[in-house]
């Protein structure tokens, strides 16, 4: 009896469904390791951030998905020329496809018609045949890249976006509250970027990406390539054009910081 | 155990924002992105006509002048497009609050800038007050926004305009100061005498300087704007001589000896110059003041035209007829390592632009009797030995020099008909004529 006592009381103190108060310490300590784990997230963030001073899986000051205003939308690259194909007066943008022209089928051959036909060698292809020549672009058509201005904001910037998981400010506000600092940047490092500089066996290339600061008083340092285009030339380009600008003017009176990061790309083709 | 998690869920509305926060004011930096490939836009800038601010009678006037030379400035400028007056709207503003936004950023203007402000003279006085506005950017539009007075003269006002102008470009060109306030020098035949004579960098005012009744020529304005080196023949020959601003006269330079031509700045203050006291026409350097000279070149030459590196002051072009007919050579600042840069024909003239990369020069690439063209002006990339052809069947073009601001060229032409001063943006485009009367040569740009 005494140990059936005994074991009702040990039932009794491992009741599940006794008393609420059995609940408390477990939820605390899931409460608590929560807030521990949010703490750790934060804390580990800003430190990874203040030892790399750069975003979160990219080279850039590292962004959030944020949503920055419409005016900054950050334009992907187009990687690939593509045959930009604009709306004008034009004599329409359709063309019909030449007829495809069936064959007859051969008919079957008689021995005795077919033994005087020479057969032809096939024609050899040398060294100096001539490619066929490209289709001229339709008149209304507009490459790539030689279509006027875009009307819209000029720049393709701001709370820069490269994605990544990231909760420091974006890149900022600079770009929407300055764009016209920012289009005068634009404008002085393409006018001082020689493409005579880039080896001339060279017709196209990846994008090189450059990483700069200009300072309070707009001289640009810290020039680095953050991604190469794998053409040498290109690089050295592209880096020389900033070595050349001594300012590019003093920041904005109203902005408060003391210097601005740049992310710049130079897309090279012939 | 109760009590913490109560205050851990207490401050916890307020802890995490506010970490969040600390992470953001802490590592915030302001980051660009843009690149370059497709060439670049100008900047489409509208220029609204000033608004009187007062009723003052002389307003009208001043207003006039002002608008036209605003105007001018900023169309020389090089960098803006300017969208033409008809196609703003009716309504122009004079004041930030009356600026309507959709009636500028939109179709037909469809600028991206707006100048605009007012002017209001009383009493004498005038005072100008003038902003600059992003009208695309409708959050904060204001770029530049600045207030100006002085005596109700059409000179002043026309220096304000000019101010005004700079500040524009200053801000929107990069941070290269405009060149509304510079001065061109040059020589006047138009008073009997070849004497040297200033103007301002759009042909107005234009002033006698010397009155020496003799030749004066190769006009050269020190960096800092206060003193003028010129060549003038007098009793002893050919002499370098020196005309001061702060004194408004001239002032003494020592007498060299020989034949002295062409005298040249550095941008510390040296004088180059070509001089024949050894024989031969060779190149010379001396002092601000005349003293320490020392020779750079030797041999038979002739050389002649020093031009300074403005920017680095290390380097320094000349012509030379040292192989026959004359050509452009470099050499460093001490005369070591001379290089010869053109290859034919008949070079002359050498000027170094403000970044040290091009040099702007006037030569006839095939010369000789029955040969075709005359002289033109070339730009050269002095590290690639790349050149650019600058003027196109227009007569003879001499004496090219670059504007401060790198973006402009002044120089001489025949090709109304005379001899006269003209000015291009430094691609040979936007031509325009400054002097008229009588004949007119050997423009030099003052450093600022």
């Amino acid at each position: 009896m005494a140990a059936g006592t005994d074991i009702h009381m040990r039932y009794n103190d491992f009741d599940i469904y006794s008393e609420h108060a059995q609940l408390r310490r477990p939820l605390a300590w899931s409460f608590g390791l929560h807030v521990a784990f949010a703490a750790f997230v934060v804390f580990y963030a800003m430190f990874i951030h203040s030892v790399r001073s750069e975003g979160w899986g990219s080279g850039g000051g590292g962004d959030a998905m944020g949503a920055t205003l419409v005016r900054s939308v950050p334009l992907p690259a187009n990687p690939t020329e593509t045959t930009n194909v604009l709306a004008t007066e034009s004599k329409g943008l359709s063309k019909s496809q030449p007829a495809v022209q069936e064959k007859e089928p051969e008919a079957i051959p008689i021995p005795d018609k077919n033994t005087k036909t020479k057969i032809k060698p096939p024609p050899v292809k040398t060294a100096t045949q001539r490619k066929p020549e490209p289709e001229p672009p339709e008149s209304n058509q507009i490459p790539y890249g030689e279509g006027g201005p875009v009307s819209g904001p000029y720049t393709m910037t701001a709370g820069g976006a490269k994605g990544g998981f990231g909760f420091t400010g974006s890149g900022g506000d600079f770009g929407t509250r300055f764009s016209w600092y920012v289009q005068a940047v634009q404008r002085k490092v393409t006018e001082n970027w020689l493409k005579y500089e880039v080896d001339p066996r060279i017709s196209e290339a990846k994008r090189v990406y450059l990483t700069f600061d200009i300072a309070r008083d707009g001289h640009p340092s810290n020039v680095q390539i953050e991604q190469s285009s794998s053409v040498p030339s290109l690089d050295q380009s592209a880096v020389r054009a900033l070595q050349r600008i001594d300012t590019f003017g003093p920041l904005p009176p109203d902005y408060s910081g003391s210097k601005v990061s740049v992310e710049f790309w130079f897309d090279y083709k012939r | 155990m109760s009590s913490l998690v109560g205050l851990i869920r207490r401050h916890l509305l307020i802890a995490v924002p506010l970490l969040f926060l600390l992470a953001t004011v802490g590592f915030a930096q302001d980051w660009i992105r843009t690149g370059t490939g497709l060439g670049v836009e100008r900047v489409r800038l509208a220029a609204a006509d000033f608004k009187a601010s007062t009723t003052d009678s002389m307003n009208t006037e001043l207003l006039k002048t002002f608008n036209e030379v605003l105007w001018n400035d900023l169309d020389n400028a090089g960098i803006f497009d300017l969208v033409s007056k008809s196609f703003y709207p009716l309504q122009e503003p004079g004041q930030p609050s009356e600026v309507n936004f959709p009636a500028w950023n939109s179709p037909p203007p469809n600028t991206s800038m707006l100048a605009f402000g007012n002017l209001g003279a009383a009493a004498g006085k005038v005072t100008v007050q003038g902003w600059l506005y992003d009208v695309k950017n409708q959050a904060s539009p204001q770029v530049l926004g600045k207030q100006y007075s002085d005596n109700a003269t059409s000179d002043a006002v026309r220096v304000i305009a000019h101010r005004f102008a700079d500040e524009i470009i200053f801000r929107l060109g990069g941070g290269i100061a405009g060149i509304a306030e510079t001065k061109i020098y040059f020589v006047s035949e138009r008073s009997g005498h070849k004497e040297i004579w200033v103007m301002d960098y759009d042909g107005a005012n234009q002033q006698q300087i010397t009155h020496l009744g003799s030749i004066s020529l190769s006009p050269r304005i020190s960096p800092d704007g206060s003193r003028l080196a010129f060549s003038s023949i007098n009793k002893g020959g050919w002499e370098i001589m020196m005309y001061s601003f702060d004194l408004n006269r001239m002032v003494s330079f020592p007498r060299l000896g020989g034949m002295n031509f062409s005298p040249s700045w550095s941008p510390d203050g040296k004088i180059a110059f070509s001089s024949s006291r050894n024989g031969y026409p060779n190149i010379f350097v001396v002092d601000a003041s005349g003293g320490n000279s020392r020779r750079l070149t030797n041999g038979q030459g002739p050389d002649i035209s020093p031009a300074w590196n403005r920017k680095t002051g290390s380097q320094i072009a000349f012509v030379s007829g040292r192989s026959g007919l004359p050509q452009i050579y470099t050499m460093e600042a001490d005369g070591a390592d001379v290089q010869r840069l053109t290859d034919q024909g008949y070079a002359v003239d050498p000027n170094w632009s403000p970044n040290g990369q091009f040099l702007a020069f006037s030569w006839r690439r095939k010369y000789g009797p029955g040969e075709p063209g005359a002289n033109d002006l070339y730009l050269m990339d002095v590290a690639s030995k790349q050149f650019v052809q600058l003027t196109h069947d227009a007569g003879r073009n001499e004496y090219p020099c670059w504007s401060p601001d790198g973006r402009h060229i002044v120089f001489q032409s025949h090709r109304s008909g005379s001899d006269q001063i003209w000015t291009m943006l430094a691609d040979g485009t936007n031509v325009k004529q400054l002097t008229f009367k009588g004949a007119n040569t050997q423009p030099n740009w003052s450093w600022k």
